[in-house]
C-alpha cells in the first residue's frame, strides 16, 4: 500500500490541477520543472503535453485487396510519442516507430511470404517510422504532416488524426491510405498489382498515457 | 433441337451446362495440379483462378438444378434394366451434389485460411467462416476426397453412356452430344 500512495497523490493532485486549471497546461509544466522566469499564463513549447503509449489497447491494422478481395494485417509491436496541446498545435508533434517484423496477417503462408526479401522484409528494414514535427488543423480536423519512413523509403505522409483527451491520457485514431509501391514494397512478380493491390490502408487507434517528459 | 428438355431428349441449355461443366471440371483438375507445384506469387495467382472458375461451377450448378427442376427429363430408353435405372439415379444425383460440394467445400476452405475468394477478381464473396485451422484442414481434406469420388462416379457415368451407345444401341449418349439431336 505504501508504494501507491505516492502515486495515487500524484495522481490526484494532477487531476484536481487539470480539473480547476480547464484545459490551461501550465501544470503539467510545473511539474516539468519550468524554467526560472517562465511565464505561467502563455505555455511555451516545453509545456505542452506529452503523450506516450499506453501498455495496452492500440491497434495499428493494415488491410489490401488480395485475389479480388480483402485481406488485414496488424502489427503487433509500435510505440507512439504526441506532444499534443489543443491551443498549440504548431508546438506539437507526432513520433511513431513500428516494429515491421511484428505483423500478422492470420495466416502463416502469408506471413512468410509478406516477410520475404520481395515484401515488407523485415530482416533488412526493421523498423518503419512516422514523424511530424508540427500539428496543423486541416479541413477534416487535426492532421500530422510529416514523413514517413517504411522499407527504407522516406516520403511525406499526412495522418489525420481524431484526438481526445482525457486528464491523464488521450486516445487517436485515424486512417489513410498509403501505396506500397511509392516504398518498395513489392519487388519481382509483386510488383504487379493485379493480384494484390497498391493501396494499403491504415487504421490507428492508440491509448496514450500522459507523462512528464 | 429444343431449348428446353423433351421427354425424349435434351434441350441446348441443358446440353451446354452439361459440357461446360465437364470442361471447367477437368480445367480444375489442371490449374489444381499447376497451383500444387507452385509457390509465392504463382500459387495465388493459380488458386486465384482456380477459386474463380470454382464459383462459376457453383453458379451453373445453381442454374443447373434449377432448369432440370423446370423442364422434363428424358426417360431412360424402355429396356435399361431395374439395377441400371438404379445405378444411374444415384450416380446422377451423386453427380449433382459434387457439383455443388466441390465448389462449396473450396469456398470453406479458403474462407478458414482468410484467402478470400473472388470472381477474376472483379468482386469478392464474403467468407463463409472465420480463420479456423481445423476447418481448413477439415475442408482441404474433404476436398480432395471429393474429388476422388466425383472421378469414381464419373468413370462409372461414363461406362454406363458407353454401354447405351455401343452395347445397348440406344440414344441415350446421342441426345446428350453437343450437336448430335433426337427428334
Amino acid at each position: 500500500m505504501t508504494n501507491y500512495l505516492p502515486a495515487l497523490t500524484v495522481g490526484a493532485a494532477l487531476s484536481a490541477a487539470a480539473c480547476s486549471a480547464a484545459e490551461n497546461p501550465a501544470p503539467a509544466a510545473k511539474l516539468t520543472a519550468a524554467p526560472a522566469g517562465t511565464s505561467t499564463t502563455v505555455p511555451a513549447a516545453a509545456g505542452v503535453p506529452h503523450y506516450v503509449q499506453a501498455p495496452a489497447g492500440s491497434t495499428l491494422t493494415f488491410s489490401f485487396i488480395q485475389a479480388g478481395a480483402e485481406n488485414q494485417g496488424v502489427f503487433k509491436q509500435f510505440a507512439t510519442e504526441l506532444n499534443y496541446d489543443e491551443k498549440n498545435l504548431a508546438a506539437g508533434s507526432l513520433k511513431v516507430a513500428v516494429q515491421t517484423g511484428s505483423f500478422d496477417t492470420q495466416d502463416k503462408d502469408r506471413n512468410d511470404t509478406l516477410a520475404g526479401a520481395d515484401l515488407l522484409d523485415p530482416k533488412k528494414y526493421p523498423t518503419a517510422q512516422f514523424v511530424a514535427t508540427s500539428l496543423t488543423r486541416g479541413a477534416k480536423g487535426i492532421e500530422a504532416a510529416g514523413k514517413l519512413t517504411l522499407h527504407g523509403v522516406t516520403k511525406d505522409l499526412k495522418l489525420p488524426l481524431d484526438i481526445r483527451t482525457t486528464a491523464t491520457g488521450a486516445e487517436i485514431s485515424g486512417e489513410t491510405t498509403i501505396k506500397r509501391l511509392d516504398y518498395g514494397v513489392g519487388t519481382g512478380d509483386w510488383k504487379s498489382t493485379e493480384w494484390v493491390g497498391d493501396e494499403v490502408k491504415l487504421q490507428y487507434k492508440v491509448a496514450l498515457t500522459r507523462t512528464a517528459k | 433441337m429444343t431449348f428446353r428438355n423433351t421427354t425424349r431428349s435434351w434441350g441446348t441449355l441443358s446440353k451446354a451446362l452439361h459440357w461446360i461443366i465437364v470442361l471447367l471440371i477437368i480445367n480444375q483438375w489442371v490449374i489444381a495440379q499447376w497451383a500444387e507445384s507452385s509457390t509465392g506469387f504463382a500459387k495465388l495467382k493459380t488458386l486465384g483462378y482456380h477459386k474463380s472458375f470454382g464459383m462459376t461451377i457453383l453458379m451453373l450448378a445453381i442454374i443447373r438444378l434449377a432448369w432440370r427442376w423446370m423442364n422434363p427429363v428424358p426417360d431412360l430408353s424402355a429396356e435399361t434394366k431395374p439395377w441400371e435405372r438404379t445405378l444411374a439415379k444415384i450416380s446422377h444425383v451423386l453427380l449433382y451434389g459434387l457439383i455443388f460440394a466441390m465448389p462449396l467445400t473450396g469456398w470453406l476452405m479458403s474462407s478458414a485460411k482468410t484467402y478470400s475468394v473472388s470472381w477474376f477478381n472483379l468482386f469478392a464473396f464474403p467468407n463463409l467462416v472465420g480463420k479456423s485451422d481445423r476447418v481448413y484442414d477439415l475442408t482441404h481434406d474433404l476436398h480432395h476426397l471429393l474429388f476422388a469420388v466425383l472421378v469414381t462416379v464419373a468413370a462409372v457415368h461414363i461406362a454406363g453412356a458407353l454401354k447405351h451407345q455401343f452395347i445397348d444401341k440406344n440414344d441415350v449418349l446421342k441426345r446428350m452430344l453437343p450437336f448430335g439431336g433426337v427428334k
